[in-house]
Protein backbone atom coordinates (compact mmCIF):
# COMPACT_ATOMS: atom_id res chain seq x y z
CA UNK A 1 0.00 0.00 0.00
CA UNK A 2 2.61 2.41 0.88
CA UNK A 3 4.72 1.40 -2.07
CA UNK A 4 2.12 1.76 -4.19
CA UNK A 5 1.70 5.66 -2.55
CA UNK A 6 5.46 6.21 -3.22
CA UNK A 7 5.17 5.04 -6.80
CA UNK A 8 2.24 7.26 -7.92
CA UNK A 9 3.19 10.18 -6.15
CA UNK A 10 6.65 9.76 -8.27
CA UNK A 11 5.08 9.13 -11.62
CA UNK A 12 2.68 12.58 -10.39
CA UNK A 13 5.72 14.08 -9.95
CA UNK A 14 7.59 13.24 -12.99
CA UNK A 15 5.01 14.18 -15.46
CA UNK A 16 4.39 17.35 -13.46
CA UNK A 17 8.31 18.40 -14.03
CA UNK A 18 8.12 17.03 -17.35
CA UNK A 19 5.02 19.22 -18.30
CA UNK A 20 7.01 22.27 -17.24
CA UNK A 21 10.08 21.63 -18.73
CA UNK A 22 8.26 21.08 -22.38
CA UNK A 23 6.29 24.44 -21.32
CA UNK A 24 9.75 26.10 -20.66
CA UNK A 25 10.88 25.00 -23.82
CA UNK A 26 8.09 25.83 -25.65
CA UNK A 27 8.13 29.35 -24.60
CA UNK A 28 11.84 29.55 -25.01
CA UNK A 29 11.34 28.45 -28.42
CA UNK A 30 9.20 31.03 -29.64
CA UNK A 31 10.36 33.92 -27.59
CA UNK A 32 9.83 37.51 -28.84
CA UNK A 33 12.70 40.11 -29.11
CA UNK A 34 12.45 42.29 -26.28
CA UNK A 35 11.07 45.73 -27.48
CA UNK A 36 13.80 47.74 -26.88
CA UNK A 37 11.30 50.90 -25.91
CA UNK A 38 10.72 48.48 -22.81
CA UNK A 39 14.60 48.21 -22.11
CA UNK A 40 16.55 50.25 -19.60
CA UNK A 41 19.66 52.08 -20.90
CA UNK A 42 22.75 50.47 -20.26
CA UNK A 43 24.66 53.48 -21.07
CA UNK A 44 23.85 57.16 -21.64
CA UNK A 45 26.69 59.29 -23.65
CA UNK A 46 26.74 61.77 -26.96
CA UNK A 47 27.53 60.25 -30.63
CA UNK A 48 30.88 61.97 -30.75
CA UNK A 49 32.07 60.73 -26.98
CA UNK A 50 31.18 57.08 -28.20
CA UNK A 51 32.80 57.63 -31.41
CA UNK A 52 35.86 59.26 -29.76
CA UNK A 53 35.90 56.03 -27.12
CA UNK A 54 36.03 53.51 -30.12
CA UNK A 55 38.84 55.12 -32.02
CA UNK A 56 41.02 55.12 -28.70
CA UNK A 57 40.70 51.38 -28.52
CA UNK A 58 37.76 49.50 -30.32
CA UNK A 59 38.65 46.36 -28.27
CA UNK A 60 37.94 47.74 -24.63
CA UNK A 61 34.97 50.16 -25.94
CA UNK A 62 33.89 46.85 -27.26
CA UNK A 63 34.07 44.90 -24.18
CA UNK A 64 32.13 47.48 -22.18
CA UNK A 65 29.33 48.05 -25.42
CA UNK A 66 29.01 45.11 -27.73
CA UNK A 67 25.16 43.96 -27.22
CA UNK A 68 24.34 46.33 -24.21
CA UNK A 69 21.18 49.02 -24.77
CA UNK A 70 22.93 52.40 -25.19
CA UNK A 71 20.95 55.75 -25.03
CA UNK A 72 23.02 57.73 -27.45
CA UNK A 73 22.07 61.74 -27.97
CA UNK A 74 23.21 63.75 -31.41
CA UNK A 75 22.59 65.70 -34.39
CA UNK A 76 20.48 63.94 -37.18
CA UNK A 77 23.21 64.08 -40.16
CA UNK A 78 21.31 61.81 -42.49
CA UNK A 79 18.31 59.83 -42.53
CA UNK A 80 17.76 56.92 -44.79
CA UNK A 81 15.38 54.86 -45.71
CA UNK A 82 15.75 51.26 -47.55
CA UNK A 83 13.46 49.64 -49.84
CA UNK A 84 11.33 48.22 -47.49
CA UNK A 85 10.80 51.73 -46.20
CA UNK A 86 13.19 50.78 -43.14
CA UNK A 87 14.74 53.94 -41.41
CA UNK A 88 18.36 54.22 -40.28
CA UNK A 89 19.14 57.22 -38.19
CA UNK A 90 23.03 58.79 -38.86
CA UNK A 91 24.03 61.21 -35.91
CA UNK A 92 27.41 62.79 -35.79
CA UNK A 93 29.20 65.35 -36.92
CA UNK A 94 28.76 66.59 -39.96
CA UNK A 95 32.35 67.31 -40.54
CA UNK A 96 33.82 63.61 -39.71
CA UNK A 97 33.46 60.89 -41.91
CA UNK A 98 32.21 59.13 -38.79
CA UNK A 99 28.84 58.27 -37.37
CA UNK A 100 26.52 56.38 -35.31
CA UNK A 101 24.59 54.43 -37.16
CA UNK A 102 20.98 53.32 -35.67
CA UNK A 103 18.64 51.41 -37.73
CA UNK A 104 15.08 51.19 -36.58
CA UNK A 105 13.72 48.44 -34.94
CA UNK A 106 10.71 47.42 -37.28
CA UNK A 107 7.88 48.03 -35.02
CA UNK A 108 8.95 51.37 -34.28
CA UNK A 109 9.94 52.81 -37.39
CA UNK A 110 7.82 55.50 -38.24
CA UNK A 111 8.71 57.50 -35.31
CA UNK A 112 12.18 57.86 -37.16
CA UNK A 113 9.81 59.49 -40.03
CA UNK A 114 9.47 62.84 -38.59
CA UNK A 115 13.38 63.56 -37.94
CA UNK A 116 14.89 66.39 -39.70
CA UNK A 117 18.48 66.53 -40.52
CA UNK A 118 20.14 68.83 -38.22
CA UNK A 119 18.14 68.72 -35.61
CA UNK A 120 19.19 66.42 -31.95
CA UNK A 121 17.76 63.56 -31.16
CA UNK A 122 18.26 61.20 -28.54
CA UNK A 123 18.08 57.24 -29.79
CA UNK A 124 18.39 54.21 -28.17
CA UNK A 125 19.09 50.69 -29.85
CA UNK A 126 21.55 47.88 -29.08
CA UNK A 127 25.16 47.72 -29.97
CA UNK A 128 26.32 45.48 -32.46
CA UNK A 129 30.04 47.28 -33.43
CA UNK A 130 32.08 49.12 -35.07
CA UNK A 131 32.87 49.11 -38.20
CA UNK A 132 36.02 51.27 -39.65
CA UNK A 133 36.60 50.87 -43.23
CA UNK A 134 39.81 53.09 -45.34
CA UNK A 135 38.35 56.34 -46.48
CA UNK A 136 34.54 55.62 -45.70
CA UNK A 137 34.78 57.11 -41.72
CA UNK A 138 33.98 55.10 -39.07
CA UNK A 139 30.47 53.78 -38.01
CA UNK A 140 29.02 52.75 -34.51
CA UNK A 141 26.35 50.65 -35.29
CA UNK A 142 23.22 49.80 -33.43
CA UNK A 143 20.00 47.61 -34.11
CA UNK A 144 16.65 47.85 -33.01
CA UNK A 145 16.60 51.42 -32.09
CA UNK A 146 13.98 53.77 -31.02
CA UNK A 147 13.60 57.48 -30.02
CA UNK A 148 13.50 58.05 -26.68
CA UNK A 149 10.34 59.85 -25.87
CA UNK A 150 11.85 61.60 -22.50
CA UNK B 1 44.13 80.32 -76.56
CA UNK B 2 41.08 80.51 -75.00
CA UNK B 3 39.53 77.22 -76.49
CA UNK B 4 42.53 75.60 -75.28
CA UNK B 5 42.17 76.33 -71.69
CA UNK B 6 38.61 74.76 -71.91
CA UNK B 7 40.10 72.02 -73.75
CA UNK B 8 42.40 71.59 -70.82
CA UNK B 9 40.01 72.51 -68.32
CA UNK B 10 37.35 69.41 -70.00
CA UNK B 11 40.29 66.80 -70.04
CA UNK B 12 41.09 67.65 -66.31
CA UNK B 13 37.91 67.50 -65.16
CA UNK B 14 37.04 64.29 -67.35
CA UNK B 15 40.48 62.84 -65.88
CA UNK B 16 38.65 63.50 -62.36
CA UNK B 17 35.62 61.86 -63.04
CA UNK B 18 37.87 58.95 -64.37
CA UNK B 19 39.98 58.63 -61.40
CA UNK B 20 36.97 59.05 -59.07
CA UNK B 21 36.25 55.63 -59.38
CA UNK B 22 35.87 54.33 -55.92
CA UNK B 23 31.51 52.68 -54.96
CA UNK B 24 30.60 51.90 -51.61
CA UNK B 25 27.72 51.44 -49.11
CA UNK B 26 27.20 51.14 -45.93
CA UNK B 27 23.76 50.09 -45.62
CA UNK B 28 24.76 46.46 -47.90
CA UNK B 29 22.87 43.04 -47.43
CA UNK B 30 24.24 39.98 -46.28
CA UNK B 31 22.38 37.19 -45.75
CA UNK B 32 22.94 33.86 -43.83
CA UNK B 33 20.93 31.06 -44.31
CA UNK B 34 21.93 27.37 -42.72
CA UNK B 35 18.42 25.89 -43.07
CA UNK B 36 18.57 21.89 -44.36
CA UNK B 37 15.95 19.89 -45.58
CA UNK B 38 15.35 18.46 -42.05
CA UNK B 39 15.57 21.32 -40.78
CA UNK B 40 12.12 22.30 -38.82
CA UNK B 41 11.65 25.96 -39.84
CA UNK B 42 14.20 28.39 -41.68
CA UNK B 43 17.03 29.64 -40.06
CA UNK B 44 18.12 32.55 -41.83
CA UNK B 45 19.79 35.85 -40.40
CA UNK B 46 19.81 39.11 -42.47
CA UNK B 47 22.12 41.57 -41.99
CA UNK B 48 21.53 45.47 -43.52
CA UNK B 49 24.38 47.01 -42.18
CA UNK B 50 27.22 45.95 -44.01
CA UNK B 51 29.67 47.67 -45.84
CA UNK B 52 31.40 47.12 -49.32
CA UNK B 53 33.95 49.01 -51.48
CA UNK B 54 34.52 48.34 -54.88
CA UNK B 55 37.67 50.12 -56.39
CA UNK B 56 36.25 49.67 -60.54
CA UNK B 57 39.73 49.92 -61.76
CA UNK B 58 41.63 47.19 -60.61
CA UNK B 59 38.44 45.21 -59.54
CA UNK B 60 39.90 44.63 -56.00
CA UNK B 61 36.60 44.40 -53.55
CA UNK B 62 36.14 44.20 -49.79
CA UNK B 63 33.47 43.72 -47.59
CA UNK B 64 32.97 44.23 -43.51
CA UNK B 65 30.13 43.31 -41.58
CA UNK B 66 29.37 42.88 -37.74
CA UNK B 67 28.11 39.52 -36.50
CA UNK B 68 25.70 40.96 -34.29
CA UNK B 69 23.90 43.05 -36.74
CA UNK B 70 22.80 39.69 -37.95
CA UNK B 71 18.76 39.81 -37.40
CA UNK B 72 17.35 36.35 -36.84
CA UNK B 73 12.90 36.38 -36.32
CA UNK B 74 13.60 33.84 -33.35
CA UNK B 75 15.22 35.83 -30.37
CA UNK B 76 16.34 32.37 -29.41
CA UNK B 77 17.74 31.59 -32.62
CA UNK B 78 19.80 34.82 -32.89
CA UNK B 79 21.11 34.58 -29.21
CA UNK B 80 22.08 30.62 -30.01
CA UNK B 81 24.16 32.08 -33.32
CA UNK B 82 25.96 34.89 -31.79
CA UNK B 83 26.75 32.97 -28.29
CA UNK B 84 27.26 29.50 -29.68
CA UNK B 85 28.61 29.99 -33.14
CA UNK B 86 29.94 32.76 -34.18
CA UNK B 87 31.14 33.73 -30.78
CA UNK B 88 30.52 37.45 -32.02
CA UNK B 89 31.57 38.42 -28.47
CA UNK B 90 34.98 37.43 -29.46
CA UNK B 91 35.07 37.77 -33.08
CA UNK B 92 32.73 40.83 -33.90
CA UNK B 93 33.70 41.18 -37.46
CA UNK B 94 33.54 38.70 -40.30
CA UNK B 95 35.74 40.41 -43.35
CA UNK B 96 35.98 39.79 -47.35
CA UNK B 97 39.01 41.05 -49.05
CA UNK B 98 39.43 39.98 -52.92
CA UNK B 99 39.03 41.06 -56.55
CA UNK B 100 37.04 40.42 -59.66
CA UNK B 101 38.82 38.50 -61.43
CA UNK B 102 37.55 39.26 -64.82
CA UNK B 103 37.13 43.00 -64.46
CA UNK B 104 38.50 44.18 -67.63
CA UNK B 105 35.36 42.32 -68.74
CA UNK B 106 32.81 44.89 -66.94
CA UNK B 107 32.31 47.98 -68.33
CA UNK B 108 31.63 50.44 -65.59
CA UNK B 109 30.43 53.46 -67.76
CA UNK B 110 28.05 51.32 -69.91
CA UNK B 111 24.71 50.34 -68.17
CA UNK B 112 24.48 46.62 -68.49
CA UNK B 113 24.20 43.36 -66.51
CA UNK B 114 27.95 41.60 -66.19
CA UNK B 115 28.97 38.47 -64.77
CA UNK B 116 31.93 38.41 -62.58
CA UNK B 117 33.90 36.07 -60.46
CA UNK B 118 34.92 37.26 -57.52
CA UNK B 119 38.18 35.51 -55.41
CA UNK B 120 39.71 36.31 -51.75
CA UNK B 121 39.72 35.89 -48.37
CA UNK B 122 37.12 35.20 -46.08
CA UNK B 123 37.43 35.84 -42.60
CA UNK B 124 35.05 34.99 -40.06
CA UNK B 125 34.97 33.94 -36.69
CA UNK B 126 38.59 34.16 -36.43
CA UNK B 127 39.34 31.84 -39.62
CA UNK B 128 40.99 32.90 -42.60
CA UNK B 129 39.83 30.67 -45.92
CA UNK B 130 40.38 31.28 -49.50
CA UNK B 131 36.57 32.01 -51.42
CA UNK B 132 35.84 31.79 -55.19
CA UNK B 133 32.28 32.55 -56.49
CA UNK B 134 29.98 33.81 -59.67
CA UNK B 135 28.60 36.95 -58.84
CA UNK B 136 26.80 39.63 -60.97
CA UNK B 137 27.38 43.24 -61.56
CA UNK B 138 24.42 45.64 -62.73
CA UNK B 139 25.63 48.64 -63.77
CA UNK B 140 22.92 51.04 -63.87
CA UNK B 141 22.69 54.76 -64.01
CA UNK B 142 25.56 55.32 -61.84
CA UNK B 143 25.18 52.87 -59.59
CA UNK B 144 26.16 49.52 -59.19
CA UNK B 145 23.85 46.83 -58.08
CA UNK B 146 26.13 43.86 -56.50
CA UNK B 147 24.85 40.32 -56.11
CA UNK B 148 27.21 37.07 -54.99
CA UNK B 149 25.76 33.87 -53.41
CA UNK B 150 28.43 31.51 -52.08
CA UNK B 151 28.56 28.32 -49.59
CA UNK B 152 30.85 28.31 -46.69
CA UNK B 153 31.41 25.04 -45.06
CA UNK B 154 30.80 25.84 -41.28
CA UNK B 155 33.48 23.60 -40.30
CA UNK B 156 36.35 25.43 -42.16
CA UNK B 157 35.72 28.34 -40.09
CA UNK B 158 35.49 25.82 -36.74
CA UNK B 159 31.80 26.98 -35.91
CA UNK B 160 30.70 23.63 -34.56
CA UNK B 161 27.08 22.83 -34.22
CA UNK B 162 25.89 20.62 -30.79
CA UNK B 163 24.90 17.01 -31.64
CA UNK B 164 21.41 17.67 -30.17
CA UNK B 165 20.79 19.90 -33.34
CA UNK B 166 23.64 18.57 -35.89
CA UNK B 167 20.82 17.10 -38.05
CA UNK B 168 18.40 20.22 -38.04
CA UNK B 169 21.40 22.89 -39.17
CA UNK B 170 23.46 22.54 -42.54
CA UNK B 171 27.00 22.02 -42.48
CA UNK B 172 27.45 24.24 -44.93
CA UNK B 173 25.81 28.10 -45.12
CA UNK B 174 24.57 30.21 -48.12
CA UNK B 175 25.73 33.27 -47.67
CA UNK B 176 23.72 35.74 -49.95
CA UNK B 177 25.16 39.57 -50.77
CA UNK B 178 22.90 42.36 -51.99
CA UNK B 179 25.18 45.73 -52.16
CA UNK B 180 23.94 48.69 -53.95
CA UNK B 181 27.14 50.95 -54.60
CA UNK B 182 27.05 54.30 -54.92
CA UNK B 183 29.95 56.57 -56.35
CA UNK B 184 32.45 57.81 -53.67
CA UNK B 185 32.78 61.33 -54.09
Amino acid sequence: MKRKKIIIWTVLILLLAGAAGGYYAYSEYNRKHKDTADLKPDFTASATSLLEEYQKDEKSANTRYLGKVLKVDGLVKELIKDDKGLYTIVLGDTASMSSVRLIMDSIHNEQAAGLVKGTAAVVKGICTGYNAVEMLGSDLMLNRAVLDKK
Amino acid sequence: MKNYFVLAAAVLLFSFSATAQKYFTKTGKISFDATTSSSPEKIEGVNKTSTCVLDTKSGAIQFAVLMKGFLFERALMEEHFNENYVESNKFPKAEFKGAISNNDAVNYSKDGTYAVTVKGKLTMHGVTKDVETPGKLVVQGGKIQATATFNALLADYSVSIPGLVADKVAKTAKIGVDCSLELLK
